[in-house]
């Protein structure tokens, strides 16, 4: 920064009201500093409650905090070291209701230090939505990013579809893996499950497996339920021996499926025989087995989680975890899902999935490998972390001090290019077609426990805003479709919700701070809508909706708008104001289209 | 949900509604009243002079978050007899496999299309059922005659 604007930026830090949303890994190194830059007023969101793992990066939390609220506990420790800041903590979703638009209104920057790609889009939106500059950033293992936001100016955080994690196809994972992470998703989103929990919730949850139909589920697997008076460690060496030599040995006869590839070798019982020699040596070594809190590959010997296992190890691993989760952890059996934090699971995926890879002639992987890939871990670096806080904090200053020329979007990379660790371009322009941003945000005042849907489409949406065929979308839930191309029961059902009220839609209600979609198939046009509660008290001639903000993407000279008396639509302010006589009052008023225009009156303020 | 997806889809949704195949059926879903746009009821009608004529097979699409960067998923009811499609319903196909045939500018008819065509041509290098798998390699006659109880257990909707 150049020496002249020095003072200037410490004002600017001093004087400004910002928005911290996250108080984690970007979030504690963010607000260590922030204050120590200056800032003097900062709010702080999070959700989240302080883990033990969180201590190792998460520099401002003690193990003693454990459980606690982050952002309440970050405050803490942040006014140690500024006793003089303003800062308020908030334990909560920043997608609350509490954190509406005119919240976000209330700060001069948001600064971003998030963990996932929904709250990143809310707050996206919700900083598009209050015109507020927003500061976004990331961070995956060595690599990081800082980009600034501003509406109208750069892209918006969704201007760019986003990579998502991968999902791989269920012909791989179930009969042809080649790659030791198709065989750690089937051990984990089908094995796993099918053993010891419900088959349908665990491969949704990472969409994996994605199949779940419950009885095909096990059918497909072929493992035999525990029979009485069997012990735990046989029951194990049968599942091992359907799993691994029967299936796989079925599999393998099927010569149709082998002609371009390898066909899998059935586990050797030879194998399967030294594994279990291991086991009971183990446990007739007299090692405390079976405390509930251990693993099977403790018990075993097995403690350097880099090294890979031998498949004879695999086996012991493998049997003695479901060994001990029959016997310790009964109570659980069958709602257990793989969670890295619970190692008899990750011991039964590492041993699981590398006896499947040795099977398919794959590579096998150390535990510690098999564990993030299972947990998709990429094992955070705090330095990053503090890299990127810095760089947010900078981009922050020169927003504030509006040298917007100077606002440039920074990369961190793990290896130099032309030796340089940060790569700076300048911001992007907005992406026209972006579905967020292209479009105008309005922002609508109703009653929204008097207001049909009927009235919403008429009054509003297709006399106010100049829609002909709107479609009206509430999250997934659509409410509303118009057109002549619908079916004659869909004509029936819609006409159903005309009449319901907009908090009482069902499935997505209608009501304060909900964000609808509006879209418009005959026009083109799409819009997303705020809604904002009002109760309008002057019932006898009283306005009862009003909209704020601009309708951009609109044809000019369509039909049916008609009456934009005097509008001035270039005024980014533009505020209507719709007067309505007794209309308002009739929420149940059949759905004439031009019986009700004489009775209102627009006014532009 | 992604506003990508959404958009994607009420496009869909439009284009359907403008022109769609004859026979065939694909709207979402209404549950108590609720309309998911996410999730769609469809029917596929068996092709003419094939076994498989007559029948209206039912199919739910389930769109993910990421739509339409990935592929919906299409499922049958359970125990659905053909050799491409899984115990629990699922197609295997390989339009709808992320890493083999699925672009994102694939269409709901092209979806629906190609499933028809999966029905009387199965793959038998991607087996996902053993019963009509073994079936159809190796007891055509069998086979044939499963297909055609089913088609009575799928009449026209309408």
């Amino acid at each position: 920064m150049v020496g002249t604007s020095a003072e200037g930026a410490r004002r600017a830090c001093r004087e400004s009201k910002v928005l911290a949303v996250g108080a984690g890994g970007i979030g504690c190194e963010l607000l260590k500093t922030l204050v120590l830059s200056g800032f003097e007023d900062i709010t702080l969101i999070d959700m989240d409650t302080i883990e033990i793992s969180n201590l190792n990066r998460q520099f401002l939390f003690r193990k003693k905090h454990v459980g606690q609220s982050k952002a309440e506990m970050a405050r803490e420790a942040a006014l140690k070291i500024a006793p003089n800041a303003k800062i308020n903590a908030f334990h909560g979703n920043v997608k609350g209701e509490k954190f509406d638009v005119d919240f976000f209104k209330s700060f001069d920057v948001v600064l971003n230090g998030l963990d996932n790609l929904d709250a990143r889009r809310h707050v996206n939106r919700m900083t598009l939505a209050a015109g507020v500059p927003l500061v976004e950033s990331g961070t995956a293992g060595y690599n990081g990013q800082v980009t600034v936001h501003r509406k109208g100016e750069t892209e918006c955080f969704e201007c760019q579809p986003k990579p998502v994690p991968k999902q791989y196809p269920v012909c791989t994972i179930r009969n042809t893996p080649d790659k030791p992470i198709h065989c750690i998703v089937w051990s984990k989103d089908l094995l796993f499950p099918g053993l010891f929990g419900e088959p349908t919730q665990a491969s949704q949850e990472n969409g994996a497996g994605e199949e779940n139909g419950a009885g095909g589920e096990e059918k497909d697997l072929e493992i035999s339920t525990r029979q009485p008076g069997q012990s735990a460690r046989d029951y194990g060496a049968t599942v091992l021996g359907e799993v691994y030599h029967d299936a796989i040995a079925r599999l393998a006869s099927l010569e149709d499926m082998w002609k371009e590839r390898d066909p899998p070798k059935p586990l050797d019982s030879s194998l399967i025989t030294a594994g279990l020699g291991k086991v009971a040596k183990a446990s007739s070594a007299g090692g405390p087995r079976g405390a509930a809190g251990e693993s099977a590959s403790h018990v075993l010997g097995l403690t350097n989680s880099h090294a890979v296992w031998t498949v004879e190890e695999s086996v012991a691993v493998f049997v003695l975890t479901i060994e001990i989760l029959l016997e310790h952890h009964a109570a659980k059996i069958g709602m257990l899902g793989f969670d890295k934090d619970f190692d008899l699971s990750v011991d039964f995926v590492a041993a699981a999935s590398n006896l499947r890879s040795f099977c398919y002639g794959i590579p096998q992987q150390s535990k510690f490998d098999v564990k993030g890939l299972a947990g998709n871990i990429i094992h955070a670096i705090a330095t990053t972390n503090a890299i990127i806080s810095g760089l947010i904090v900078l981009e922050a200053q020169k927003v504030l001090l509006k040298q917007f020329s100077d606002v440039m979007t920074t990369f961190v990379q793990h290896n130099p290019t032309r030796g340089r660790l940060l790569q700076r371009i300048p911001p992007q322009k907005p992406n026209p077609k972006c579905y967020v941003c292209s479009k105008a945000m309005v922002r609508l005042e109703i009653d929204v426990k008097k207001m049909t849907l009927g009235q919403l489409v008429d009054e509003v949406l297709c006399k106010s805003l100049a829609f002909k065929h709107p479609t009206v979308l509430v999250g997934p839930t659509m409410h509303f479709e118009s057109g002549n191309d619908l079916e004659d029961d869909e004509v029936l059902h819609y006409g159903k919700q005309r009449k319901k009220i907009l908090a009482d839609l069902p499935g997505g209600p209608i009501a304060h701070n909900a964000l609808v979609q509006v879209e418009d198939y005959s026009q083109d046009m799409s819009v997303e809508i705020l809604v904002q509660h009002k109760v309008f008290e002057d019932e006898g001639s009283a306005e009862f909706f009003a909209v704020h903000g601009e309708v951009k993407g609109r044809e000019e000279g369509e039909e049916g708008g008609g009456d934009e008396e005097g509008g001035d639509s270039d005024d980014d302010d533009l505020c209507v104001v719709v007067a309505e006589g007794e209309g308002a009052k009739r929420n149940d008023a059949e759905e004439g289209e031009g019986e009700r225009e004489s009775k209102k009156q627009k006014t532009l303020m | 949900m992604s506003s990508i997806a959404r958009g994607r889809i009420t496009q869909e949704r439009k284009r359907w509604r403008k022109d769609h195949p004859p026979g065939f059926f694909a709207r979402p879903e209404t549950n108590d009243g609720v309309q998911n746009l996410m999730k769609w009821k469809c029917h596929i009608p068996g092709r003419k002079d094939t076994i498989w004529e007559g029948g209206y097979y039912p199919i739910g699409m389930e769109f993910p978050e990421d739509y339409p960067q990935k592929p919906p998923k299409c499922r049958f009811p359970a125990n659905f007899y053909h050799p491409n499609v899984y115990p629990s319903g699922t197609v295997c196909l390989s339009i709808l496999n992320e890493d083999e045939g699925w672009v994102p500018s694939i269409n709901i008819k092209q979806i629906l299309q190609g499933i028809q065509d999966l029905l009387t041509d199965p793959n038998p290098n991607s087996p996902a059922q053993t019963e009509a798998y073994v079936d159809y390699t190796k007891n055509l006659k069998e086979y044939e005659s499963k297909v055609k109880k089913q088609v009575d257990k799928f009449p026209p909707p309408f």
